[in-house]
């Protein structure tokens, strides 16, 4: 099974060492637990509790309010000892999502120095025309049921079209014959009439007039890839092997 | 995927309520759907020529474009009114916020756009996550204290590390969920005790988070197609709690808004003092800003409160400067709604809806008397009586709608809702989770969360400035999740004809749209109202359309009335002592469907109100309510096969728009 291949990865030993190594900073930094089951209610402890309550109810804590604050802390304090004992932290999978996304961060900031040349962005164009094609642009005119969907759109976005009538009209707008009346044609709302009075064919861009956008969606699938690119690297540096039965499969 | 799904349901349900029989042509005083007629048969043999509607006359098979005679006939002349509602979030949180990215919410400013945009993001709890349809706009409103230092404490920079408790809350946040959220509360304590460690709010982390934040919004600003306004939110919690906040919304792009950073409240938590920062702002840049005031629901009774920040009575200036600043208020989002409360309104059988009433943003407990300063129709009405007294109404609201999300997302679609915090993000047990815990306050549970809300803006075009003009104009409409299109005009001249046509070339000719002001006539005529509404395109089918109308009495005592005044399904319902029959409910709740065979997809109407006082002041809004859908809840059920047993938990919703009110203002 594909957690259990997970699981046995050295990865898992890698983020031992990390939480190992956060819970040894922490019991060496100033305002720190103390260890084992000796569990100290420092100045610092009381001092915190105090200003959450009185930032939330406006005013300090009663003394049998407190009593009950501090109760709570080290039920709370006792309960996170004894599940870190048992290991409950070490198999948590927000711990685990936590430090990837660190690492992630780290791997696309580095990514992010060099600009992309005119080169690369003219085959990131290449390689994703549907997504810098201009829509085809309909003017027409349709009659329905509504009163309130528009009788006359001008030069409108056929995706724009779609958001108002529905997908089907527009598709249907653009095949329809410039100048006459066509129907009936099927929207998210009924049947209408439309005649189509103008209409552009989608338009695949030169490079000058969607620089922008091109440089915009470059660096974002960048950004993406960095996090693989950089994976893949590290995945390159370990071995993996398989010590279970996958469900499915015999010995 | 579900919505494709119910789509084809609507649509091949639409198709056949197409071929029924008319429905009965509209009364006076409401009951008029838009009629089905016969359908027309155009280009080849024509079955005989048909009417679209009763009264306008016959289509010559060769040409239907001779059926329209407006005047005016030119399509191209006079045509700049807004066309076309825009939809988008005036509310966003990303991982730049203080509060989203101490729990670990990832999706940065660009993402957070993206997604608005129709692209597909990771969620942060790692799924993957789409819009059903693309937003025309959107304003991603991080909040100004501490801007973007949270990703810089997490993500370990070095100028901050170099403070013990700025390390200390670093480690925290990476260390888990719980710890993370312990060192947002530690933060959030340490910043209303103006204890933060001065790295936290150096500026120099502002100023830089506050470029990049710019920069992304230039990046993905796109006029005509997609517009990214520049915004952030302030974010006062009045001792302690009580919910103050506003978004700030900059109608002008990178030059101006970058000379200034936003107002924190580190500076101030009084409103008094954001309008006196924006007045110096535009002063400076000669640029324009807007503030949109949220969650009256959770200020404990001092959103709308009859009294200054510091409990003096109101005066006119102060009047003048809120009405300046605010011309609009969020009054649905993710933690509530905001718009009416049934002990307000005790005649209202919808005020009951979305509920968050039992303390304010900590939920520290309401005390009685407080729930009157909170709900916008309240304020509306308190108003009328502040004008009459001081000679200026600072509640002089429109409505928008807003998500507050706090993961990036704004996913207000019930069948596709990712909630306000990661946490939240669709796992089979959010609904019973502790959504919102503050000490030993009470709990608001997972359930309660609300997939809502938009605003729809009537702009002339989608641009930042005829965005921002429309807000300011006041004519934009807020609903609950769904993209109904919804037109209100008021004047005194309309008849029947003009709910048979456009509405919009008879409202702007011969009246005032929604956030627009009616002068009184010199025969004290009666005002008429003409609304129209179309459900959204994948959503459920219409109920009703209510105006709801406030007036101040001469006895200086405010009142309200709800009148329903168009209704699907009219030959089978009717209003008996006051109360319309109720549309039904076609929801199966164990899948999660229902079917739009109640209701009307279109409904349109012309209404005077019939108890008119030309001595009163008085405003009017339009509320359209849909049939009977499933809620979100429901959706996670027929998902995840959980059960939900607890009988307090809503299956089912009745998606709504707001608009703006239109005010009548007597003679002195």
């Amino acid at each position: 099974m594909r957690i259990r291949r997970i699981l046995g990865e050295p990865m898992l030993h890698f983020l031992f060492i990390g939480i190992a190594l956060f819970a040894v900073y922490s019991r060496m930094s100033p305002g720190s637990r103390s260890s084992g089951n000796h569990i100290v209610i420092t100045q610092a402890v009381v001092d915190d509790l105090v200003t959450q309550h009185t930032a939330a109810r406006g005013r300090a804590p009663s003394p049998i309010e407190l009593g009950h604050l501090l109760e709570n802390w080290v039920r709370e304090e006792i309960l996170y000892r004894e599940g870190v004992a048992l290991g409950l932290d070490r198999d948590d999978i927000v711990v685990k999502r936590r430090v990837r996304q660190k690492l992630e961060v780290m791997a696309e900031e580095e990514a992010q120095t060099t600009p992309p040349t005119d080169a690369e962005l003219a085959a990131y164009l290449s390689a994703h025309l549907d997504r810098f094609t201009q829509p085809a642009i309909l003017s027409f005119e349709q009659r329905g049921r509504s009163v309130l969907l528009p009788h006359r759109m001008l030069e409108m976005p056929a995706d724009l079209v779609a958001r108002d009538f529905g997908p089907s009209f527009a598709q249907a707008l653009e095949r329809a014959p410039i100048g006459a009346w066509t129907g009936p044609i099927t929207s998210s709302f009924g049947v209408h009439y439309a005649r189509v009075s103008a209409r552009t064919p989608p338009v695949v861009p030169r490079l000058e007039e969607v620089r922008d956008q091109v440089v915009r969606e470059w660096e974002n699938d960048r950004r993406q890839h960095a996090r693989d690119e950089s994976y893949a690297k590290m995945r390159a540096g370990y071995r993996i092997s398989v010590e279970a039965t996958l469900p499915g499969e015999q010995r | 995927m579900r919505s494709n799904q119910l789509f084809v349901i609507g649509a091949v349900l639409l198709a056949a309520a197409c071929g029924s029989p008319p429905a009965p042509a509209g009364k006076d005083g409401g009951g008029s759907a838009v009629g089905a007629s016969q359908s027309i048969q155009l280009g080849g043999a024509p079955a005989g020529a048909g009417t679209l509607t009763a009264d306008v006359g016959e289509i010559e098979p060769a040409d239907p474009a001779a059926f329209h005679k407006e005047p005016g006939y030119s399509p191209y002349a006079g045509r700049n009114y807004p066309q076309r509602p825009l939809f988008g979030d005036e509310h966003v949180h990303t991982a730049w916020s203080v509060d989203a990215g101490g729990v670990g919410t990832t999706i940065s400013p660009e993402e957070a756009t993206r997604f608005a945009r129709g692209e597909q993001v990771t969620s942060t709890s790692g799924q993957p996550v789409r819009l059903g349809q693309p937003l025309d706009w959107v304003a991603i409103t991080d909040h100004s204290d501490g801007m973007g230092a949270i990703s810089e404490l997490r993500g370990g920079n070095v100028e901050m590390m170099k403070d013990a408790t700025l390390k200390k809350w670093h480690d925290m946040m990476l260390a888990g969920p719980a710890e993370g959220k312990k060192a947002v509360m530690e933060l959030i304590t340490a910043q209303s005790n103006k204890k933060l460690p001065p790295a936290l709010t150096d500026p120099k982390f502002a100023a830089s988070m506050w470029a990049r934040n710019i920069e992304i919004a230039e990046k993905y600003n796109d006029p005509g197609r997609f517009t990214a306004l520049i915004a952030y939110e302030w974010t006062s919690n009045a001792g302690g709690g009580d919910n103050l906040h506003r978004n700030i919304i900059y109608r002008d792009g990178k030059d101006k808004a970058i000379q200034v950073l936003p107002y924190t409240t580190f500076q101030s938590e009084n409103p008094e003092d954001l309008w006196k920062w924006m007045t110096e702002w535009e002063k400076k840049t000669g640029g324009r800003l807007l503030a949109i005031p949220h969650n009256g629901n959770l200020s404990n009774g001092r959103m709308f409160a009859l009294t200054t920040f510091g409990g003096d009575p109101v005066t006119k200036a102060w009047a003048d400067e809120r009405q300046k600043w605010e011309p609009l208020f969020e009054a649905i989002q993710m933690k509530g709604q905001s718009e009416s409360h049934p002990s307000l309104s005790t005649t209202d059988e919808f005020a009951a809806y979305e509920l968050w009433d039992r303390g304010n943003l900590t939920q520290t407990p309401k005390k009685s008397g407080q729930i009157q300063y909170e709900y916008v129709r309240e304020a509306l009405k308190n108003g009328l009586k502040v004008e009459a007294d001081v000679g200026t109404n600072p509640f002089k609201y429109g409505l928008a709608g807003g998500t507050d999300t706090h993961n990036g997302l704004t996913a207000a679609e019930e069948d596709n809702f990712f909630g306000k915090f990661p946490s939240a993000e669709p796992r089979a047990d959010r609904w019973n989770e502790d959504a919102l815990k503050f000490g030993n306050n009470p709990v608001v549970k997972g359930w309660e969360m609300t997939a809502a809300g938009y605003t729809a803006v009537w702009a002339t075009g989608n641009t930042r400035a005829e965005l921002w003009d429309a807000m300011m104009r006041r004519e934009t409409y807020a609903t609950s999740g769904p993209r109904m299109t919804v037109r209100f005009f008021g004047g005194y001249d309309f008849t029947r004809e003009d709910a048979t046509r456009t509405p919009a070339v008879a409202g702007y000719a011969k009246g005032v749209p929604m956030g627009g002001d009616l002068k009184p006539t010199p025969a004290g005529k009666a005002p008429t109202f003409l609304v129209a509404a179309l459900k959204d395109k994948f959503g459920g089918n219409l109920d009703r359309i209510q105006i709801i109308k406030g007036w101040l009495d001469k006895d200086g005592k405010t009142h309200e009335k709800i009148y329903d005044v168009v209704w699907g399904d009219a030959g089978k319902r009717k209003i008996v002592n006051g109360k319309l029959t109720p549309v039904g409910n076609t929801v199966d709740v164990t899948r999660a469907t229902w079917t739009n065979t109640i209701g009307a997809p279109e409904l349109v109407t012309v209404w005077k109100d019939p108890d008119f006082d030309p001595t009163a002041r008085a405003f009017y809004y339009a509320r359209v309510l849909e049939i009977p859908t499933p809620r979100w809840t429901d959706y996670d059920v027929a998902y995840f096969k959980t059960k939900i047993t607890d009988p307090k938990v809503p299956l089912t919703t009745q998606e709504r728009a707001y608009t703006s009110p239109i005010w009548y203002t007597p003679e002195k």
